[in-house]
């Protein structure tokens, strides 16, 4: 493990010394890390293939820093130019020009006479003193063909190009040279040739024109002792310099799933599982009319709605008439745009390849910072400097918004109505995170817009097929009606709506009723017992004053009985004493009375109650 | 080491001035040298200035005079400043570039 170890840090050492870092972005991606150190690396290319450019944005950031001292031979331009060239891009070379970068003159002047065999002794000799001085490790011989072409003979040509090559060995620089090479010209191109075998690695660059878009591309045709990208890559010049479309790029790290961003339809989301993973993209592909900017829209709406920052890119299509189509679904860009939450940027495909459109874009997400990002649509990429180009364009534009922890949304035309998904533009299914597709379905002699969710990475989501809805009050997924295995749509889901809310109001009419019934029944039972329950308490206390009168006339037939014995007592002892009084007669009727009311007291309560629970 | 007689010939002066900008002892540059005397003797006798530059010796001074190739002679005066690159081996060209008439018996000499 411990040599292991060794091993590794020997080998990234190895490969530091062994390559320069050019600083551009991409390039050192196809590369692998750059240009080989103090060696000679050939950019070829056709006029205006940026080859100037590309060497001098090398010696500007090369080395992975800005304080690479180095020199600029200018063999076709001047230093003016060349100066005025780089301050175009925003490089300055005013600040550092003193000891770290000498920009010299080599242009002859055009009243030259040549005058017999010369050779490049005085050239060699000033810029190895000029290195030497400045301790410069980068050299750039740019339109070293210029000068070639002095020499007017092949021999001597190839001559001082071994001395050129002898003298980048010996004074251990690492040298950039730069040839133009045109396209059916055998003299140019048996120079390319021959300067390609002399160097240890060879650019080609090669600007083309393609579907009306100019569009550039680069290849690493040569590079000894390393591996390259093989293939033919897009690169921009844009307004800051040179950025190559390698396809391999950085490969973002995969970032977890947490939370959650609207796509602007709350149902929308809830067939997503609850939106879009935030750093994520999304891809809306629809044909003509689908409706996919108006999503687009209302993903942007909805992320400023939350306080968010959003920047909505259309292509080929005025602002003004996306704010216009959202009003019209009562989404209302406007405040956001005033707020500056949203930016709107309409760009024209035509003015620029896919590479370039990536640079702006990637300009306006530096400028903005925004939390998210609509493109609508990118397939308009494909129109302009085709396929290729715009596919590595959208796949690093992916890759940089997912290291930016940017929640996209893109929208892609599908013109063929095939309900085929192999035919994707661009073949980007593997890009996308989650994928949704517009169709127009056909039922009832309708075109209705039908949404489903094709992939949604790391989540759950529906399989549904929903009508979208695009009203006044806004954008909604229809509730899901299906008959016969079919998703219906448009007039026929309304007649199945109206007559599933038919049958609803039948049946709950029919519930009506029937509680009305119900409740009747129960009024009906609850007045009966309540009319049973005054009978029992009517009989209950007609007992009770019964028991009370028996109980009185008890007390009082007892008090009577008393009397009686007391007056009978006292007759007697009246009549002991002076004869007996009519008393008798109140004692009498008292008794057959009692037996009376106490058969009234057992009868009457019990007897009509019984008779009356039996009727019903 | 062919600096020093170019120099002591320099001593000689006269209206054209000239500077020649040498590698050392390189066969293009003697051979240079040994053509521009021998165009002076003739066409500028007791009338002429030249300077041997070595580029070896002076490297940057070649640098900032934007002299690329070695031999180059530069007439310095009489204006206009005109440039000549090589051995001068064709010397119609240099008599044409110093505005001199073409002599047909001279051509090899």
């Amino acid at each position: 493990m411990h040599t292991q170890g060794g091993g590794m840090s020997d080998k990234t050492e190895t490969l530091s010394r062994e390559k320069f870092p050019s600083g551009i972005e991409g390039f050192d991606d196809i590369t692998f890390g750059g240009l080989p150190r103090g060696r000679t690396t050939l950019f070829l290319g056709g006029p205006g293939s940026g080859k100037t450019v590309l060497a001098l944005q090398t010696l500007v950031s090369g080395a992975g820093h800005h304080d690479t001292p180095g020199i600029f031979v200018a063999f076709e331009e001047n230093a003016d130019r060349i100066r005025a060239n780089a301050e175009s891009f925003g490089w300055n070379l005013a600040g550092r020009q003193k000891n770290r970068l000498y920009i010299v003159d080599a242009q002859l002047s055009p009243d030259t006479v040549k005058a017999g065999e010369f050779d490049l002794t005085a050239l060699l000799a000033g810029l190895e003193a000029k290195a030497q001085e400045m301790h410069a490790n980068l050299i750039v011989f740019d339109a070293l063909d210029v000068l070639l072409s002095l020499l007017d003979d092949r021999a001597a040509e190839r001559r001082e190009l071994y001395r050129i090559q002898a003298w980048l060995r010996r004074t251990g620089l690492t040298g950039i040279v730069t040839a133009k090479v045109e396209e059916n010209d055998p003299a140019t191109e048996q120079r390319g040739a021959f300067l390609s075998f002399l160097a240890d690695c060879v650019v080609l660059l090669r600007q083309s024109v393609l579907e009306r878009a100019a569009v550039r591309e680069m290849r690493v045709v040569k590079y000894r002792g390393s591996t390259h990208v093989l293939n033919e890559v897009p690169f921009a010049i844009g307004p800051t310099g040179i950025e190559v479309g390698a396809p391999n790029g950085n490969h973002p790290e995969p970032q977890p799933f947490k939370e959650r961003v609207s796509t602007g339809i709350a149902r929308v989301d809830e067939m997503l599982d609850g939106g879009l993973y935030r750093g994520t993209n999304a891809l809306i592909t629809g044909s003509a009319g689908t409706g996919k900017s108006t999503l687009a829209g209302l993903f942007a709406e909805a992320a400023c709605r939350r306080g968010e920052r959003a920047l909505f890119v259309s292509f080929d299509e005025n602002a003004l008439d996306i704010i216009r189509d959202l009003a019209s679904v009562s989404v209302d860009l406007t405040l956001h745009l005033k707020s500056g939450l949203l930016r709107m940027e309409a760009v024209r495909t035509d003015s620029a390849s896919g590479e370039e459109h990536l640079i702006r874009i990637k300009r306006l997400i530096r400028e903005h910072k925004p939390a998210c990002v609509a493109i609508d649509p990118f397939s308009a990429l494909v129109n302009v400097g085709g396929e290729q180009a715009a596919r590595t364009a959208v796949e690093r534009l992916v890759y940089l918004c997912r290291n930016e922890h940017i929640t996209v949304l893109f929208t892609s035309l599908h013109e063929a109505q095939d309900q085929e998904l192999a035919t994707l533009p661009l073949h980007v299914s593997s890009l996308v995170d989650t994928w949704m597709q517009i169709t127009y379905s056909l039922c009832g002699g309708e075109r209705n817009r039908a949404l489903s969710v094709i992939k949604s990475r790391g989540s759950k989501h529906s399989n549904q097929v929903r009508e979208l809805i695009f009203s006044d009050e806004g954008i909604t997924l229809a509730d899901p009606y299906s008959a016969g295995g079919e998703v219906l749509m448009g007039t026929l889901r309304i007649e199945k709506e109206n007559a599933v809310r038919a049958e609803h109001e039948r049946l709950r009419g029919e519930i009506a009723q029937k509680r009305e019934e119900i409740h009747l029944i129960q009024l009906d039972r609850d007045l009966r017992i309540e009319g049973a329950r005054r009978e029992v308490q009517a009989c209950d206390e007609e007992l009770e004053r019964l028991n009370r009168t028996s109980t009185a006339q008890r007390a009082e037939g007892a008090l009577r009985k008393d009397e009686v014995v007391r007056e009978r007592d006292s007759r007697l002892v009246r009549e002991q004493t002076d004869g007996a009084k009519p008393a008798g007669g109140k004692a009498r009727p008292a008794e057959p009375e009692r037996v009376d009311g106490a058969k009234a007291a057992a009868g009457t309560p019990r007897f009509p109650a019984k008779t009356r629970k039996k009727r019903p | 080491m062919n600096s020093s007689p170019a120099a002591s010939n320099a001593a000689s002066h006269g209206a054209y001035v000239f500077q020649i900008y040498v590698a050392g002892g390189a066969p293009n540059s003697v051979q240079a040298l040994a053509n521009l005397y021998a165009l002076c003797r003739e066409y500028f006798p007791g009338s002429h200035r030249i300077e041997v530059i070595d580029v070896l010796k002076e490297p940057l001074r070649a640098l900032e005079e934007v002299i690329l190739v070695t031999p180059t002679v530069v007439k310095v005066s009489p204006a206009p400043r005109q440039q000549i690159i090589g051995n001068l081996s064709q010397e119609e060209e240099v008599l044409r570039a110093l505005g001199l008439p073409q002599k047909e018996q001279k051509e090899n000499g």
